[in-house]
């Protein structure tokens, strides 16, 4: 099976792409339709997103045909200028080993390359051996090793109390 | 300590490229810095900014002086603008030896899920990214 193609996400996909988060994901924020919808397709996207799609011949176990997403936007680093933000990325684990993540890097690399980004930056979990060689074997660097940059989080409940302040 | 917050107008670029600099010297990485102003000036303040920028001005009679109060200032109008358009959250990264900064977010609340998830940041640039561009499929 080496047929698929990718393609730029439009707002009929939206209930595949939520399905293919939700997959992804271990815990329990889960997005929503709505704003996923919304913040994808409305007047002002907040994300761009592609799919990879298989023929109908050849869709999934429960019938999908849409296989694998990619969701990035752009972001700015004071440095260097714009990035390219790659915030998830996945293939079904059934249609895994057929090129479909490579392409996916590929299509994204031109992308960043086309929009004058200057670099493409992404996080992994460091438990995520499987994704963190794929990203080495193609020249990631690992920032957190090399330059010891930590990622940090402030949830909305803290946030309001900064607020307050 | 008499300051102001306010959005960032393009004549500020030349200031916010100046304290990029004085950051990223503090950082212990000024060669990483590879725009000026005039790329500031371009990228976010044209008709589709790729980002937005708040700055803290004092008046005349306090200029070079040192601030009180303003890193939180900044802080507080960050988080503000994050509630009124439904964010969930700020994330943000920081070098593991920058203590002053550390305690100052984790006295705010904030997480380090590096140490606690794991997360690591990974990064595509310079030849990697074209490579990565121009290669055949697999």
């Amino acid at each position: 099976m080496a047929n698929f193609i990718l393609r730029k996400a439009e707002s009929k996909d939206v209930s595949d792409i939520l399905r293919l988060i939700k997959v992804s994901k271990v815990g329990d924020m889960v997005q929503h339709f709505v704003d996923l919808l919304e913040d994808g397709f409305g007047d002002h996207p907040f994300y761009h997103c592609f799919v990879a799609e298989v023929p109908k011949d050849q869709q999934s176990s429960e019938g999908y045909t849409v296989v694998g997403f990619a969701m990035y936007y752009f972001t700015y680093d004071p440095w260097i200028g714009k990035l390219l933000y790659l915030e998830d990325f996945y293939v079904m684990e059934e249609f895994r080993g057929f090129g479909i993540g490579s392409q996916i890097l590929k299509v994204l690399s031109e992308t960043a390359v086309k929009t004058r980004c200057s670099s493409m930056h992404f996080i992994v979990a460091e438990n995520n051996t499987q994704s963190i060689d794929f990203y080495k074997r193609r020249g990631a660097s690992d920032l957190s090793l090399e330059e010891g940059w930590r990622l940090f989080a402030i949830q909305k409940e803290e946030l309001l109390k900064i607020t307050a302040k | 300590m008499n300051f102001k917050i306010r959005a960032a107008k393009k004549d500020d670029c030349k200031d916010i490229s100046r304290m990029i600099m004085e950051l990223a010297t503090y950082g212990k990485m000024p060669d990483e810095v590879k725009i000026s102003h005039k790329e500031l000036e371009r990228d976010g303040f044209s008709s589709n900014p790729f980002f937005q920028c708040l700055v803290a001005e004092v008046p005349e009679e306090n200029k070079s002086k040192e601030g009180q109060g303003i890193g939180k200032s900044l802080m507080s109008k960050v988080a503000q603008l994050g509630k009124e358009k439904q964010c969930m959250r700020l994330q943000f990264a920081v070098l593991d030896w920058n203590t002053p900064s550390l305690d100052f977010y984790v006295a705010k609340g904030a997480q380090d899920v590096t140490a606690s998830e794991g997360w690591h940041f990974l990064r595509f640039d310079g030849e990697a990214l074209d490579k990565l561009a121009n290669e055949a499929e697999d």
